[in-house]
Formats: structure tokens, sequence, C-alpha cells
């Protein structure tokens, strides 16, 4: 095992990681910005080392930097976390060739799953099922419907250089196809100068389920089920489950299978995720994520296996040492993101110093989070504070303990996702289980209207304290009284000249 | 001392009055078994009302407070009666219009108005960048786009003033 590693990431991962190191006796290098001085992740690890900078380009993307750290502090392994540099082949690449372990899969899988086509093409030929449609642009209508036929409706046009929702419509019938497809080529072409289209099969109601695998470097692996993620908003995720419930016990066993079948296809080794979308029972590949994710906790909940501890024993080159059939499923976790954000305010990010933390406790209560008293929350990194993680012995009970941790948690300072978190967890249709992925898009958020009196009174109860305590500071005291002083002494005269009693 | 409490979904009038020594709070003209009590001055207070303990966590200055109350964060704008006439007397002097301000410190991405525009309310006027995420600012009120304050491009802290609406004339 490795004696000390590098984290090359900041924030809630960053700790997450250095926990585990501690307890596996292994010794932790932080790294840090110069807006990260004063960070958990710099308090908590061994050493530290400054890369200087406060833009992630001068700081945690600056690989000749990093490199520098890990090669000055005598650092055996580099541990990406997540966003940052984690999915970057040419570093993992450069970490290798420098003589460290990368905690990572190799870069030639980093590379074929972070390219949209290629990984389409490679899992299509590995037997992973992909949304069913055409890898090349059609040439005209009379083409689309003739393709249409066989990829089944509804289908979805999309603009081959397309992104962001442009240039897509959604074709349900034949008849429809012939309008759908002039517009859509028009909105393309004056889009992105580029008017190819390609036919896809529209999923309308979606679900995200992703499968949590683990390759070690000997030829064993073995997935640690799902996780259901379809509490997203502009697919950023707010509020993630595990078990999913929309899932049996023999498409889970064909989802875990199929992951790993796509894993196996790239020569995966260490942690990783593969993402599906789900439908009325059919399920598609929608990509792999070639890192850990932010909401692995839910997948360590319910399995009770320490995904961090199986990353580095996996890159010290250990063997997993146990298969599928030792897994079980126990009782069910969720994950909600705490992002500094104004929720009922369109999700506008949100800024200002935490002065004030509540943290929530209890039992199965689990709070992964780099927030501290005094914390600066600014611009120049992901508006994501924490996790709040907890344990049920099923899903009823795991919902009602998500929803009295968030009522006993405050940040102060900053506003959160988490009423909106709440109101996902308070609501019946999230409730039933019956939900996908336009399910948070769609709801109206406000603060419930029972309390209204009692915050607004306690609001105009902080004015006047407010006001009491500025008037009865010591200096103000002071210039009041000697002003009331003067204004005494000025009308004794006033009245004494007026010839009235003094 | 009597306050006007704006927050989403209506307005709240508190009044506070202090009669031998005891605090006497008023909602909306009806008097209320209130207590507060501030437990350190970061901002965690328990609150009393008709017997049910309230765990809240209240910040802010004079004219905007947030208070915390079992998961929800409710924003508020205070003001008392002289602030109230005030800016009533100053609102109706703008006819609706007024500058636009930076709620959070960013880049100014694009215009999407120009000068001398007529706009509708909730059309959006410009993108404001910020953690990475661009964000449309939306027009409070139907106006004509007086001025733009500040270049595309260009870095604004909150407060800034980033466009000036004229409101459209009632006459």
């Amino acid at each position: 095992m490795f004696r000390r590693i590098l984290i090359a990431n900041r924030g809630e991962i960053a700790l997450r990681v250095i926990r585990t190191a501690r307890e596996m006796g292994i010794e932790c290098v932080a790294v840090y910005s110069d807006v990260d001085n004063e960070a958990l992740h710099v308090r908590m690890a061994h050493q530290a080392v400054a890369l200087g900078g406060t833009t992630p380009a001068e700081s945690y993307l600056d690989q000749a930097k990093i490199l520098a750290a890990a090669k000055a502090t005598g650092a055996e392994a580099i541990h990406p976390g997540y966003g940052f540099l984690s999915e970057n082949a040419k570093f993992a690449q450069a970490v290798t060739d420098a003589g460290l372990a990368w905690i990572g899969p190799p870069p030639g899988a980093i590379t074929v799953m972070g390219d949209k086509i290629e990984s389409r093409r490679a899992m299509n030929k590995a037997g992973v099922p992909t949304v069913p449609g055409l890898e090349d642009p059609v040439d005209d209508v009379e083409q689309a419907i003739r393709d249409a036929e066989g990829i089944g409706y509804p289908i979805a046009i999309k603009a081959a250089a397309g992104g962001g929702g442009k240039g897509i419509r959604v074709v349900r019938k034949p008849d429809e196809m012939a309008s759908a497809f002039r517009t859509a080529s028009g909105e393309a072409l004056s889009s992105f100068g580029d008017g190819r289209l390609y036919l896809e099969r529209y999923l309308d109601h979606p679900r995200h389920i992703e499968i949590q695998v683990m390759f070690d470097g000997h030829g064993n692996g073995v997935h640690y089920f799902e996780r259901e993620c379809s509490i997203q908003r502009r697919h950023q995720k707010l509020v993630e489950e595990a078990p999913s419930s929309a899932i049996d016990e023999a498409t889970r066993a064909a989802m875990g299978e199929v992951a790993l079948q796509a894993g196996r296809a790239v020569g995966y080794v260490g942690a990783g995720t593969v993402e599906f979308l789900w439908e009325d029972g059919e399920f598609f590949f929608l990509e792999m994520n070639t890192r850990l994710q932010v909401e692995h906790p839910i997948t360590e909940m319910i399995t009770g296996v320490d995904l961090v501890r199986e990353q580095l024993r996996v890159a010290a080159g250990e063997e997993l040492g146990y298969g599928q059939d030792s897994l079980h499923i126990h009782g069910h976790s969720i994950e909600v993101r705490i992002n500094a954000e104004d929720p009922i305010n369109g999700y506008l990010p949100s800024v200002g110093t935490l002065h004030n933390l509540r943290a929530p406790g209890g039992p199965w209560v689990r709070l992964d989070t780099g927030m501290y008293r005094g914390m600066e929350v600014g611009l120049a990194y992901d508006p994501m504070l924490g996790k709040l993680i907890v344990w049920g012995r099923d899903r009823a009970q795991a919902i009602e303990r998500m929803i009295r941790a968030i009522q006993e948690m405050n940040v102060g300072g900053v506003m959160t996702s988490l009423p909106a978190a709440l109101t996902v967890l308070e609501h019946e249709r999230f409730r039933s289980g019956n939900y996908d992925t336009h399910f948070l898009e769609s709801l109206t958020l406000a603060p419930p209207t029972e309390y209204r009196q009692i915050v607004a009174a306690a609001a105009a109860m902080h004015r006047h304290l407010l006001a009491r305590r500025r008037a009865l500071e010591p200096q103000a005291g002071a210039r009041a009284a000697w002003l009331e002083r003067g204004r005494r002494v000025s009308s004794a005269v006033r009245r004494a000249a007026d010839g009235g009693p003094a | 001392m009597k306050y006007f409490v704006e927050m989403v979904g209506g307005t709240h009038e508190v009044e506070l009055v202090e009669r031998l020594g005891e605090l006497i709070v008023k909602v909306d003209g009806e008097p209320m078994n209130f207590d507060y009590h501030e437990i350190d001055l970061l901002g965690q207070v328990v609150a009393t009302h008709d017997g049910q303990s309230y765990a809240l966590s209240v910040e802010g200055g004079k004219s905007k407070v947030r208070v915390t109350l079992a998961g929800h964060t409710y924003a508020m704008e205070l003001e008392d009666e002289r602030e109230r006439a005030a800016h009533l007397a100053e609102r109706a002097a703008r006819g609706g219009g007024g500058p636009i301000k930076a709620v959070m410190p960013g880049i100014v991405v694009e215009y999407l108005v120009e000068v001398g525009a007529e706009v509708a309310e909730g059309q959006p006027l410009l993108i404001l960048e910020a953690m990475k995420m661009q964000n449309e600012i939306s027009a409070p009120g139907p106006g004509i786009l007086a001025a733009i304050h500040v270049e595309a491009g260009a870095t604004v802290a909150a407060g800034d003033k980033l466009v000036t609406l004229k409101g459209l004339e009632t006459e």
C-alpha cells in the first residue's frame, strides 16, 4: 500500500479521500490555491503545498505544479477526486510517466469514454444498448421517414453539430416529419452553420439510473448496484437515491452485467460509473464517468463498501478479493447536494461568508462538506458546498430521516439548494417513486405559508435588537449622551434667556 | 415601531411596542404571544409562540433579513413607516423604471436589448455569468431601456448598476 498520496483537488471530495487514507495509515498531501489557504482540506492533510494563483487554471488545473508538488513531497500516487483533472487522459499519462500511480482508470479508457461518438461506437460493438438511432446524418425527409420506421417513434431530430437543445425537434408521427425536418435543418444551419441532422429515439419521460463499477488490475470486476439520479435541473443533479424504485431485481442484474461489459470493453481499472437512461423497462447507455462521483456515498451506505478504500487498494495493485455474490443491498440511502444558489430565484448563484453553520446529527446521518464557519463562498469554484446523506431501513424511512436532517441544518450567509430538496422530498410524486428527469423543473418552489407570521415577527425583532445594540455600543452611547447633555444645557440657557423657569 | 415585512407572497405589518419593559408584538394587527431569544450574535435564535418552540437562524442587516426555519429560508425586506413613505414616493416618481443592479458578482456576457428599445415585463435584458453559469437578467416591469452602464465583457460586483429602465408614461 502507498505510504503517501497527493490529492489534486479541494473541498469536500479532498476531505473524503483524506479521511479514508488516514484510516488506512496513508499520509496525505493537499494542494491549494491562494483563496483556499484556510480550507479544511489544507488543515486536515498531513502536508499542504501552495500552488498559488486564484483561478482553477493557475492552481488545481496546473499539471506541472501538481506533479512538482508530488515529487517534492515524495507522494507515490495522485488521487484526482472529481472535476478538475480527474477525466484528463493526458494528465493521467503524465502521472504514470512520472513514475507515480494514478488513482483512476487507464488514459485509454478515459479517452474513449470522453468522446460521445467514439464511446457510442465502442458500446455498440460491445453489445451495450445505446439509444436507438443512426451514427450517420440523414440526407432528406424521405430517408428520414424510412429510417424512423426502424428506430421507432417518437423520434428526436438533432443537429449533427448541435448542443444545448438547439435544433432538436420531436416527431411523434410520420406525417409530422416533413415540417419538423425543415425547421430543424434551418435552425441547425443558422445556429451552427451546419444543417446536417441525425435521428434518435426520443425518450419522453426517462429516468437517470447509473451503475457503480469497480475493476482491479487482475481482470476482476464487480458492480455495487445502481443509483437513481433523476432529480436534476439542466443536467445538474440535486437529489440521488439508491436503490432505484423503478427497476426490479432482474433489470438490476441485467444493468449491472451490461455496465461491467462496458467497462471491460475499454480495459477499465478502478472506480467508474456507467450512466443509463431508463424508460418503460428499456435502458440505454448514456455515458461512462471515469472517476469517483459526487453521489458515491449512497452506494457506500447501502453496500457497506468504502469506495475510496477500494480505489486505493486497486491502484496499489491489490486484487478486489471478493465477487459479485458477496455484495448485497441493505436498506435505502438518499443524498442531497448543498449548492450555494437560490432555488426560489431561478437558482441564481449565491455568495457570502458562512458566519453561521448548524450541522444536523443523529443516527445514520452523514455530512460530507468542506464548509467551516468564516468560509468565503465566492465565484471562483463550483457552487457545491457539500452533501447530506442519510440511510434508512427502507425508502420511506430514509425520506423521513432526510427531511428531519434538512430541517435541523442551517447554512447562514448564503442561500442554498436545501429548500428545493426539501420540497422534492415532501412531494407526493417523489414519495410515490414515480418521477422522471423533468420532475424538478416542473416544481414551483415557495416556502410554506403557515410560518409567515412567525418569520415576519422574527425579522422585525432582529431589526429592533440590531438597532438597540447599535445604540448601546460604547462609543455611540457616549456620543449620544454628550449630545443629550448639550441639548439640555442649551435649552436651559434658552429658557433662562426667555425669562422662563430654568 | 411599525415595520412592513415584504416576502414572496405578500407583505406583513409587524408592530413592536415597549410597555413596562415588555415588548408587545402585533402581526397584521393581531397581538401575538411571541418570545424571541438570541442564543449567540451569529444568528442562532430560539423563538416561542403559543407554547411552540422554533429554532431559527436569522441573518442580515436593517432592511434585508433572511430567516431559516425548518429547512426553508424566507428572504424578507423590511421598511419602517418613514422608509416606506420615502420608497413609495420614489417609485411613483420613477413610474416603475429605475436602475437594475447586479445581484451577484459576475461578468456581463452580452446585452439582449439595445438602448431605446421597449421591453416587456420579464423580458431578458442581458446575460450575467457567475460561477460558470449563465443567468438571464429580466426586466422587472415594462419600460424603455434608457441606459447601459457597463460594457459587455466587463466584470461587475454585486450592487453595480447594469442598466437603467425608464418606466412607460402612464398618462
